[in-house]
């Protein structure tokens, strides 16, 4: 590694500085496009956001524009849509990610049998997963809508519903129904994580068990489980952050309607950027946001450390 | 004949007719929407706003798919060459910008090493919303607000770290000695992991490269924010533009959908092997 071969091509006739040291500059070249996509995209944006937060700045009043210290945050605690917002987002974050986990993971045991054209039926129950989120929220907008839309079309013929439903403007039904398509874009995630956890786990175990008298669901609850763990943990974790963070899909359908039945905090911040153009107040929501994240990702950090050390 | 174990008629059950009946359910559910919208696309204004409703279209017909992409007002053939464009143009410097950094990080020794890795997996977790105020008043101050360029590098934010993440992992898989010859060899350290690391970690690098691609591509409040003329529009945010103008043609709407899905959908039958691969490899190294 020390002695890298001097090119032929351009002598050094001076050496300013020592091989060790214009080797160490060359490799941190390496990163230098790295550093700069995320110095410029993320970490500079990220400064700005939080001395934007300190600001009184809404854009369709220019003239009020001053520095108001933590004003913004003060004005946080007391409102009581952000409260509310943070609730949402934790009924969104919850339900969206435990029916996506139970749904994925009993996709993947299917999907793990062996069965012919499988690699079709796996491509086909990845797909919700790779689309837009735009066209995920515009097709579940088609099927909830009153009138054109197929479900309550469906369940009128099923002799389940006499009235037509307005899901998405009904203040109890529109959570559900944002949620249930959450949930059907996240299916997918789980059922690949969960099936590439089912295939690592050797097929011997399962012999073995099979010889000692396990029947299937004990084998499924003393080898399949234990032998998942790392990664259902990993991947709970990645997509409850995800799931927090995430507004396409309530920004298109409901846009935190009906009265603020869906407003998520990611939602919220968009609101008061775009809506209300209060970009002082949306850029202190976002800081907010960021350190809930921090705190999540630090806690997620340890236990799936734990987690290595004791599959490890 | 083989004497029968305890619970094998149980998993003849589970292993036959449970799964057959989970397989079509789960398909069913993952495609019925699709279809759904499919039969939209096809079908006339008149049976569009039918009561009671028709599934399957009596007069199938292309027309909205013509009007969609020649459309005045919402042309998704310019949105469909945008998006094109914003999405190869970010994998394309995603990979280069990810291969350096990854090789760099899984080869060589820093001072605060360690921290740079947990930036970039803590990067990940960081909220869109958080980097649209600051972006947009940065690419205002740079004049880059309707440029392509304003989508590429707010794309950065989001691929970058991810790939970096992920490339680390592929590249420290490889042994140090199969470039190390390489280097006695001849080529300098450059030249080595062009020749020698990049091909091997090709499945891995193609992962990165369909990850990129196809997050740009569903990218949206990017897109919206940074744009304002519809020339610029992306696929995404050209979808959301026409929900926003006009009462909603579910059947332009519909090809729309169509035509945003169809690319990716191919990528994905093509490449899923190495994307689940590269997913999965990262997701389990955590």
């Amino acid at each position: 590694m020390g002695t890298q071969p001097t090119s032929v091509a351009t002598p050094a006739p001076r050496l300013f500085l020592s091989h060790a040291t214009r080797e160490t500059i060359a490799n941190y070249m390496y990163l230098l496009p790295a550093a700069l996509c995320l110095g410029g995209t993320v970490l500079f944006p990220i400064l700005k956001a939080m001395h934007m937060s300190l600001y009184q700045n809404v854009l369709i009043r220019p003239q009020d524009y001053r520095f108001i210290g933590l004003g913004n945050y003060v004005r946080l605690i007391h409102d009581p849509t952000f409260w509310l917002s943070l609730q949402n987002s934790f009924v969104w974050v919850f339900f969206s990610v435990s029916l996506q986990f139970l749904f994925g993971f009993l996709v993947a045991l299917v999907l793990n049998g062996k069965f012919f054209g499988r690699a079709v039926f796996r491509t086909i129950n990845l797909l919700p997963w790779i689309i837009p989120g735009v066209v995920v929220a515009l097709i579940w907008e088609y099927i909830y809508q009153p009138n054109y839309g197929p479900l309550n079309d469906l369940l009128r013929r099923a002799g389940l519903m006499q009235v037509p439903v307005a899901w998405l403007s009904d203040v109890d039904l529109a959570m559900p129904a944002v949620v249930f398509t959450n949930v059907w874009r996240g299916i997918p995630f789980f059922s690949i994580m969960i099936l590439a956890g089912l295939q690592a786990i050797p097929a011997e175990i399962y012999e073995a068990a099979t010889v000692d008298g396990a029947a299937v669901f004990q084998r499924f609850w003393h080898i399949t489980l234990p032998m998942l763990r790392p990664i259902i943990v990993v991947a709970t974790a990645t997509r409850i952050i995800w799931t927090f963070n995430y507004a396409d899909l309530i920004f298109v359908m409901t846009n935190g309607g009906p009265a603020n039945a869906t407003q998520i905090t990611s939602n919220y911040t968009l609101m008061q950027a775009y809506t209300d153009l209060d970009w002082g107040y949306a850029a202190t929501l976002s800081v907010v946001l960021l350190l809930i994240m921090l705190v999540f990702t630090a806690l997620y950090l340890k236990i799936s450390k734990g987690v290595e050390s004791v599959a490890g | 004949m083989k004497t029968q174990r305890p619970g094998y008629t149980l998993e003849r059950f589970l292993g036959g007719p449970v799964m057959w009946t989970g397989l079509v359910l789960a398909t069913l559910f993952a495609m019925g929407p699709f279809f759904w919208v499919f039969l939209a696309s096809v079908k006339t204004r008149v049976e569009l706003y039918a009561a009671p409703i028709t599934y399957i279209p009596t007069h199938p017909t292309f027309m909205n798919y013509v009007d969609a992409w020649t459309s005045r007002l919402t042309p998704f053939s310019t949105f469909f060459a945008n998006s094109l464009w914003v999405s190869s143009v970010t994998m394309v410097a995603t990979i280069v910008i990810s291969t350096l950094a990854g090789y760099a990080l899984a080869r060589f020794r820093f001072v605060g090493k360690n921290t740079l890795m947990l930036v970039f997996l803590a990067t990940q977790m960081f909220p869109a919303v958080l980097l649209i105020a600051p972006l947009l008043s940065q690419w205002h101050a740079l004049g880059l607000i309707d440029t392509y360029q304003a989508l590429i590098y707010s794309n950065f934010s989001f691929t970058v770290p991810f790939t970096v993440w992920m490339l680390v992992g592929y590249f420290e898989s490889i042994p140090r000695e199969l470039e190390e010859s390489a280097m006695i060899d001849g080529s300098g350290r450059f030249g080595a992991l062009l020749r020698i690391i990049v091909p091997l970690a090709a499945p891995g690098i193609a992962a990165t490269a369909i990850f990129a691609f196809v997050s740009s591509w569903s990218e949206l409040l990017f897109a919206t924010t940074f744009t304002s003329r519809t020339d610029m529009r992306t696929l995404s945010a050209g979808l959301l533009y026409m929900v926003g103008q006009y009462e909603i043609q579910w059947g332009q709407l519909g090809a729309g959908v169509i035509i945003s899905t169809i690319p990716v959908a191919i990528l994905f039958v093509f490449l899923q092997k190495h994307l689940i691969q590269g997913l999965t490899a990262g997701a389990m190294k955590g």
